[in-house]
């Protein structure tokens, strides 16, 4: 979500026409189907959050401040909670409360007599401060196995000032000076911060630099994983791997951080700043991959949801995709590939949150808000049973990369050297140029990898490649070509990007 | 060598009300003869549209469009063949990771023409030759997302007049009806007041945390019932003003962009001013508050706060004939005494109290008392107002 301006919205008129010539682009193949869900009349369907509450349920928040359920089996639709003040995220607790992240705070919202709409608001978390900045957008929660929760505080924007009565201390040097570089800002605690709250009740600042950080999750092995949004000092949106302490890039919320109280952030050397950041586990390409990624959620259905189980995806909101995203550990930190998972196939635009139904089918909030390009409502992902024909995995080897497909694969077209083209790239992490625009993104360093060999492995589910030359530090690009099953099925997908920030030790 | 002159007639349909139409430019230089250029200026603004939507040239027309990015993102301009609009978005998507150095322009027949990626602040500009056969030529803007909604039409045509632009299927629908800036935007969008904005009906008491002036960007406000209304701030955990009339418009909020604020439709008649309203002991020193909640009871929320630790829990009702609001307060465990404090002097407003002595500007509770009373406090301004009907 970038600090764009209001904008009209797409009509679902166009969005059809759109969707009727999109016809013969065959992303997942036949192997998912997306549905549109029938909302309620009277709702501006600017979804801000989905979730599932136990009994199977749907609840979604919206921009207007509603909190519905849907029965899926009745299709419909309550009222459950009203007033919020712009939500972007729910987290179920049980039949009858949940947790809504508003602008002003975490608010556990309950049914106390079982009527089924709540009557009481609690506030969970709001020692943070507020400026009254449009963009001071609040993501999350999500929970952790221990049960503390993560919240996302975004920056301010450099569009926008700030109002007469503010919460929380003002820091003037979480603004940029006046030399006119469009830079989001941080000027009351903890934005640019996400934030933990403990069971205890307390929240606590627990890692910086993140600009416009619109969702947040975990992988199946409880790492939390944040994205972040391209434009100043993002030089590309990104997937991080959120730990404790650390820094990942944006320089406003320092301010908030240990011995950085007397400084200006924004000036601090870009060298010491890139020193003592994190980077991304995955990056993804600008105008490529994604513009604007939402949610990152991990399939945790078991094969409900077809055969990426343990994998993340991510909502983008510029365009009809969810992107795939495939981790894993090398040298100790997660790193890993992002491939589109559905293009098109009647997915709309403005792909903001995720959820898994009991049934594995997976749930889209959509959203067209401010400046965010989009279309409003829900849809839903189903897999029809039928094996996708697409990369299952992309995993660093010491000479190259290694693909494992979801099918067998035709050894004639999967051997051939000429069907896997790698380019290799980097976003360069720096002061964004006081002329160039929000989303200009320029790749650096482009280079054609030759691929030297492909060794298909006996059962035709693996290829090996083999690359002239593998360093880290880029963004190494495969674009496959023609490569089907044995009758002929394509890849539904054919372009990965894997972040190489480390090699194989 | 090409003579620079303006179009002899310019169609342009401008979006929002913050742009009003421009008028048409008729500007003939004698000599143009053939070497006339249709210089065409169009502007790609934040709203992610083009602000002219369509245009009309002459068949084989020299025509030159400067594109001007008064955004903050990055735009294109393709002119494509009749009907191609379309095909060209979804190819320009498919370009993958070639995108960005193609500047999303797909290599097809159907784009006649472009004007490649301009930066923010950037002009960029195409010359051609319009094409002899007359019809309508697409151009739209293929950066990733953009497509969907920021297009427009050029018209190559002999006639005199373009088609009526509230049916012109040619260009974006919330450009051929400008009613209003920006609002037409949603599904279920109706242009009078909307019943409720809301699938359910809104009967008050009601509320919304928003955003208002004059408080903090924490805060609450409450429709009652008799048209009344009032901001509990959830920082300083009081009750900061009330006004009567119309509750809030809500649409600037819930634009989500700059300047984003509810605006208040009625006459504040109370705004708090003191230190703060409730305090303990005998120092009667300002107490530290922690916002808790709010618990909604016949729908009135009964607001819970702490005061040095202490539960309150105060609920507003509207007074009698609205002329003032019945705050009911609860401190189970004061354990000390409690003051109530009204503002000095400068103020319409009479205070009772259903229990403790005042002693001055404020009112003074034991322990006992401070379990459960209310103040009514009732505007002077409007019962005087009203007596004088």
């Amino acid at each position: 979500m970038k600090p764009r301006s209001y904008s009209i919205l797409l009509s679902l008129f166009f969005l059809s026409l759109f969707h009727c010539a999109a016809v013969g682009q065959k992303a997942a193949g036949e192997a998912y189907r997306v549905e549109t869900v029938k909302m309620p009349q009277g709702l501006t369907a600017q979804t801000g959050g989905v979730d599932f509450m136990p009994d199977g349920r749907l609840v979604a928040c919206f921009m207007r401040g509603e909190v519905m359920t849907y029965d899926l089996h009745t299709q419909a639709w309550k009222r459950f909670a009203e007033g919020l003040l712009l939500p972007l995220g729910i987290l179920a607790v049980n039949d009858s409360a949940v947790l809504v992240m508003q602008l002003s705070g975490l608010t556990r919202i309950k049914d106390t007599d079982g009527d089924g709409q709540a009557d009481l608001y609690e506030n969970a978390a709001s020692d943070f401060g507020m400026s009254g900045n449009y963009h001071e957008f609040a993501y999350g929660p999500v929970r952790d196995k221990s049960g503390n929760l993560f919240i996302a505080l975004n920056t301010a924007s450099s569009g926008d000032g700030i109002r007469s009565i503010v919460r929380g201390k003002i820091n003037r040097r979480g603004r940029d000076g006046a030399d006119g570089h469009a830079e989001m800002f941080s000027v009351v605690p903890y934005r640019g911060w996400v934030m933990e709250l403990t069971p205890d009740g307390k929240l606590h600042p627990f890692a910086s630099g993140f600009r416009s950080p619109n969702g947040l999750g975990f992988d199946p092995d409880g790492n939390l994983l944040v994205t972040d949004n391209q434009s100043d000092w993002v030089p590309t949106s990104a997937l991080y791997h959120v730990r404790e302490g650390r820094f990942y890039g944006h320089p406003a919320s320092l301010v908030w951080r240990k011995g950085w109280e007397d400084r200006d952030p924004f000036n601090a050397p870009v060298e010491e700043l890139n020193r003592i950041r994190t980077v991304a586990a995955v990056q993804f390409p600008q105008g490529i991959m994604a513009n604007s990624p939402s949610q990152p959620l991990a399939d945790v259905t078991k094969g409900k949801f077809g055969p990426f189980a343990g994998q993340l995806f991510v909502g983008e909101m510029n365009r009809d995709r969810i992107v795939r995203v495939m981790l894993e550990k090398v040298g100790g930190e997660l790193q890993g590939a992002c491939i589109p998972f559905i293009d098109g196939h009647g997915l709309r635009v403005g792909n903001n949150r995720l959820a898994f139904a009991p049934d594995g089918s997976l749930w889209v909030g959509q959203i067209g808000f401010g400046g965010w390009v989009g279309k409003s409502g829900i849809q839903k992902i189903v897999f029809t049973g039928k094996m996708p024909m697409d990369v299952y995995t992309m995993h660093l080897t010491r000479t190259g990369f290694e693909l494992t497909f979801t099918q067998p694969v035709d050894p004639a077209s999967a051997g051939d050297t000429a069907n896997y083209k790698m380019r290799r790239y980097r976003y360069e992490y720096r002061k964004k140029d006081i002329s160039e625009g929000i989303d200009v993104a320029p790749q650096v360093d482009v280079r054609d990898i030759p691929v030297t060999a492909v060794t298909l492995s006996g059962d035709h589910r693996k290829v090996s490649l083999t690359l002239g030359k593998l360093d880290p530090g880029y963004i190494y690009e495969l674009k496959l070509g023609p490569i089907s099953n044995p009758s002929g099925v394509p890849l539904a997908n054919r372009l990965v990007c894997y972040t190489l920030n480390k090699l194989i030790p | 060598m090409s003579i620079r002159c303006y179009l002899t007639e310019r169609h342009i349909f401008t979006g929002p009300c913050i742009w009003i139409a421009l008028s048409l430019i008729v500007l003939l230089l004698a000599g143009c003869g053939d070497h006339t250029v249709f210089t065409v200026d169009i502007k790609a603004t934040n709203e992610l549209q083009y602000d002219v939507v369509r245009f009309k040239v002459k068949p084989g027309a020299k025509v030159r469009i400067n594109l001007h990015n008064v955004s903050d993102m990055s735009h294109n301009l393709l002119v494509t063949r009749p009907g191609s609009r379309l095909d060209v978005v979804n190819a320009a998507l498919k370009l993958a990771e070639k995108g960005p150095e193609l500047n999303y322009t797909p290599p097809l027949d159907a784009v006649l023409w472009s004007i490649p990626l301009v930066s923010p602040g950037q002009t960029k500009s195409a010359t051609f030759t319009a094409p002899d056969k007359p019809g309508v030529y697409p151009y739209v803007c293929t950066y990733p997302g953009h497509g969907f909604v920021m297009y427009g039409a050029m018209y190559v045509t002999r006639e005199n007049a373009l088609p009526d632009i509230s049916g012109d299927m040619n260009i974006p629908e919330s450009r051929r009806n400008d009613r209003e800036a920006g609002g037409s935007e949603q599904e279920h969008h109706q242009h009078q007041p909307e019943a409720s904005p809301h699938p359910y009906a809104l009967t008050p008491p009601y509320l919304y945390n928003a955003y208002l002036e004059g408080a903090s960007p924490a805060s609450v406000a409450v429709c009652l019932p008799g048209e009344i209304s009032y901001c509990w701030d959830e920082t300083a955990c009081r009750l900061q003003f009330a006004w009567k009339g119309g509750f809030l418009d809500m649409s600037d909020l819930w634009k989500g962009h700059f300047n984003a604020s509810a605006k208040i439709l009625g006459d504040i008649f109370f705004r708090d001013n003191t230190d703060f309203p409730i305090r303990w002991g005998a120092d009667a020193a300002v107490p530290e508050a922690r916002y808790k909640g709010y618990r909604l009871v016949d729908r009135y929320p009964e607001f819970h706060y702490t005061l040095n630790g202490t539960d309150v829990y105060e609920l507003i009702r509207p007074g009698k004939d609205s002329m003032g609001l019945i705050r009911s307060f609860r401190i189970p465990h004061a354990g000390q005494t409690v003051w109530f404090f009204t503002n000095r002097e400068d103020d319409a407003i009479e205070y009772q109290a259903s229990a403790g002595r005042w002693d001055g500007g404020k009112l003074k509770l034991s322990p006992a008392e401070a379990r459960s009373f209310s103040i009514t406090m009732t505007s002077l301004h409007w019962v005087f107002k009203k007596k004088k009907k």
